[in-house]
């Protein structure tokens, strides 16, 4: 370990070499990260507009601002923030050093996705000055068609981009996986998060063109009057929902199973304990993977099918609960009968992840009902849903993440009181901002709602008052990490205590990640020694 | 006041829907609940103490693997096939009903009763099953009646169906119907007023309005 840690430091190099012209997988997976941060405060920012247009019935805002509100805010979210940071930025960092290798497959083309990626974001942030789009990320036609201005078509070449982004990302995981990993890591000693990353690519690479034929055809019917989505010319607006669909589904598993791998790897490291059930969780994933390709239509159920046409998509939406909750219950039992340390990376994952995602999970049973979801369709019990699986779940888990690696790739420790104290009001404020949307579905207020009958204010106004928490929560992650990576106390190579390949070489790891490829001989998790002098000192600033 | 649970139940139908909602709720509730106290209870039980310095050396456990997938697949598929005849049930239309056509348009709903004619308000007769075709003029609409846990989209192009079988005892009862499939800056303006009428008031109203 010694030899590693004197390892010379190259000279440093000018800003434009060492970043702009970079093919490092990690400096190009910081770069996700840290594009990917402020668009999330950027999303936020709109997320909270959203939540003060709702504290009086009649709306603070105009509605047309609010419906660009809302459509920036889940499209920021969604394509800019959550699925770039858990592939672009975990994924392009951590996989070459899991899997014992020095580099991603194509260095260049993994260089193409991130300016791919800033580019899609570039453009939405031109349609703030241009004109935002208003038709919800989900842009069904004909509004989407008939809608004036110029916000669409800057959403549909952003979202675009970042598909684009995606797919050259996922080819390259897909081949580093395949072709790269160090001699002797089978598949079954590969990380679990390696696992996660590797279903997530082949689910964005089948699914993604789906999204790109469904915008592209959308596109064309804005300005070349064709009429794909034309009912009076035989065009059907449905077949829109359907492809956005068969992409936009997958796409949530897409920004959960990454999140399911990052959990995988705090929850052993602070149980000090082998994972339960490797198995069973790496095809859980995989199980997942498959499954959610069959499930889209439920998306569909009041949206013109026969309504037994359903029912096949019911039951595999029900059948696709099952290896979620196989995971869970492993989670649960790593904790069991281990030594669980309260890091702050820790309460994310356990308390903040486990116990917020699962809302997430038994909602969805709900509204994967067929007869239920007559009902809480395109309520605020759906809002609640699907704020509880990518908030409670995926932006808790990249919280996680972020604090876990964060030592990794900076060499520094944040403030673990700071931490704490962010940790405390971002878990408040989720569930002070979410749970409430359960009850405004159940009493039937409809989603995309720029104002709304006054007996749907008291709960609004605790959301509002909770999305406020949230936002704070936020700021305070955000400055503590960003003041860390300057100012934070030096740590080094495994603060942790973890023992999967990134946490045995240096923090910061070298440029090309390992002196000698290593050899590898058993799965990543395994039983922890008791140890022989107190753990490696967990400085909290002096 | 403030609304934070189902709405008043309109119909038969809604009170079966309610009542499967609640054993689904009741399922949900229970795994809810025991993880969640599996979870706070690990967390504080096995927290990291100087006697417990480490965890056990477990890397997993079949059968435990075999009961927590089958019994989740057991309970989802029950669940599942237990309310394929809600689905049905909801699906099928009565032989004898009235059938009221609504159209969605920027934004308010039109209703177009037996006689041909038009209102933009919606009254429906009780003990007697009513059948909406549902279309669009221009976007894509939502018509949904919280009050009976029912929606279909509004298309254009296309005609989507439910029908509503009002308990008698609910006459006089009046009921919002609003719009919740986006549809544009006026979206959140576009309800209308339902209210639940005898069959002779309906029918004089009915024939009251212009052709």
């Amino acid at each position: 370990m010694e030899a590693v840690l004197s390892h010379p430091r190259p000279r440093r190099q000018s800003f434009v070499r060492e970043w702009v012209l970079t093919v490092d997988h990690k400096k190009i997976g910081v770069m996700y990260g840290v594009t990917a941060i402020f668009f999330f405060l950027l999303g936020g920012l709109f997320a909270l507009l959203v939540r003060t247009d709702l504290l009086v019935p009649q709306g603070v805002f105009d509605a047309q601002s609010y419906n660009e509100f809302f459509t920036m805010h889940a499209t920021i979210m969604i394509f800019l923030v959550i699925i770039p940071l858990l592939t672009g930025a975990f994924g392009n960092y951590l996989i070459p050093l899991h899997i014992g290798a020095r580099d991603m497959a194509f260095p260049r083309m993994n260089a193409l996705s991130y300016w791919l990626y800033l580019t899609a974001g570039v453009i939405m942030l031109c349609s703030m000055a241009g004109g935002m789009p208003d038709a919800g990320w989900t842009a069904y036609p004909p509004y989407s068609v008939s809608a004036k201005g110029a916000g669409i078509d800057f959403w549909i070449f952003s979202v675009h981009l970042a598909g684009l982004s995606s797919i050259l990302g996922a080819i390259n995981f897909l081949v580093t996986i395949h072709k790269m990993r160090a001699p002797g890591m089978s598949f079954n000693r590969m990380t679990l998060f390696t696992w996660s990353i590797w279903v997530t690519a082949w689910m964005q690479l089948f699914g993604t063109p789906a999204l790109a034929g469904a915008i592209t055809t959308l596109l064309s019917d804005r300005h070349w009057s064709t009429v794909f989505y034309n009912s009076s010319a035989g065009g059907d607006p449905m077949l829109y929902q359907h492809l956005f669909w068969f992409y936009s589904h997958p796409a949530v598993y897409i920004m959960i199973l990454p999140a399911f791998g990052i959990i995988s790897e705090v929850l052993p490291v602070f149980s000090r304990k082998p994972i339960f059930g490797y198995h069973a969780i790496a095809y859980s994933s995989v199980a997942i993977g498959f499954l959610g390709f069959f499930v889209w239509a439920h998306h569909m159920f009041v949206a013109g099918m026969q309504m037994s046409e359903g029912i096949p998509f019911m039951i595999s939406s029900l059948v696709i609960a099952v290896p979620t909750s196989v995971k869970i219950f492993n989670w649960l039992a790593t904790m069991w009968r281990g030594s669980v340390e309260y890091s702050v990376p820790m309460m994310y994952a356990s308390l903040g992840f486990i116990g917020s995602f699962i809302i997430g999970g038994f909602s969805g049973v709900l509204v994967a009902a067929v007869p239920l979801d007559m009902h809480l369709h395109d309520t605020y019990f759906v809002v609640a849903h699907i704020h509880y699986v990518l908030f409670g779940g995926s932006v808790m888990t990249i919280m996680a993440g972020l604090h876990f690696w964060f030592p990794k790739v900076t060499g520094r420790m944040f403030n673990k009181t700071l931490g704490h104290v962010s940790f405390w009001f971002y878990f408040v404020g989720t569930q002070l901002t979410f749970f409430p949307m359960h009850f405004l579905g159940l009493a039937g207020m409809p989603r995309r709602y720029a104002a709304y009958a006054p007996q749907y204010m008291f709960w609004n106004d605790v959301a509002t008052i909770g999305s406020y928490v949230l936002g704070f929560g936020t700021l305070l992650i955000v400055a503590n990490l960003f003041w860390a990576a300057k100012y934070g106390v030096k740590v080094g190579p495994n603060p942790w205590g973890a023992q999967t390949l990134e946490w045995q070489v240096s923090s910061p790891p070298p440029e090309h990640n390992f002196d000698e490829i290593p050899t590898v001989t058993d799965n990543p998790y395994r039983p922890y020694d008791p140890p022989q002098t107190e753990p490696e000192a967990n400085p909290t600033w002096a | 006041m403030f609304s934070s649970w189902l709405p008043v139940e309109l119909t038969q139908m809604a009170h079966s829907v309610d009542s499967f909602f609640y054993i689904m709720l009741g399922v949900v509730a229970f795994f809810f609940v025991l993880v969640e106290a599996l979870l706070i209870t690990f967390l504080i039980r096995y927290r990291r103490t100087r006697r417990n310095p480490t965890g056990a050396a477990v890397h997993g456990n079949t059968k435990l693997e075999v009961v927590w997938t089958l019994v989740p697949a057991a309970i989802l598929v029950f669940l599942g096939a237990f309310c394929v005849r809600y689905v049905y049930a909801l699906q099928k239309p009565p032989a004898q009903d009235v059938t009221i056509r609504v159209t969605g348009h920027e934004w308010y709903w039109d209703f177009e009763y037996p006689n041909g004619a038009h209102a933009r308000t919606l009254e429906v007769p009780a003990g007697t099953p009513v059948l909406f075709d549902i279309t669009s003029a221009d976007v894509i609409h939502g018509f949904y009646i919280p009050d009976v846990r029912l929606q279909q989209d509004a298309l254009p192009g296309r005609i989507t169906q439910f029908w509503i079988n009002i308990k008698p005892d609910m006459v006089g009862h009046v009921f919002d119907v609003p719009c919740d499939q986006f549809c544009g800056a006026g979206h959140s303006q576009m309800h209308a007023t339902g209210k639940v009428v005898t069959q002779a008031e309906f029918q004089q109203w009915v024939s009251s309005l212009k052709k």
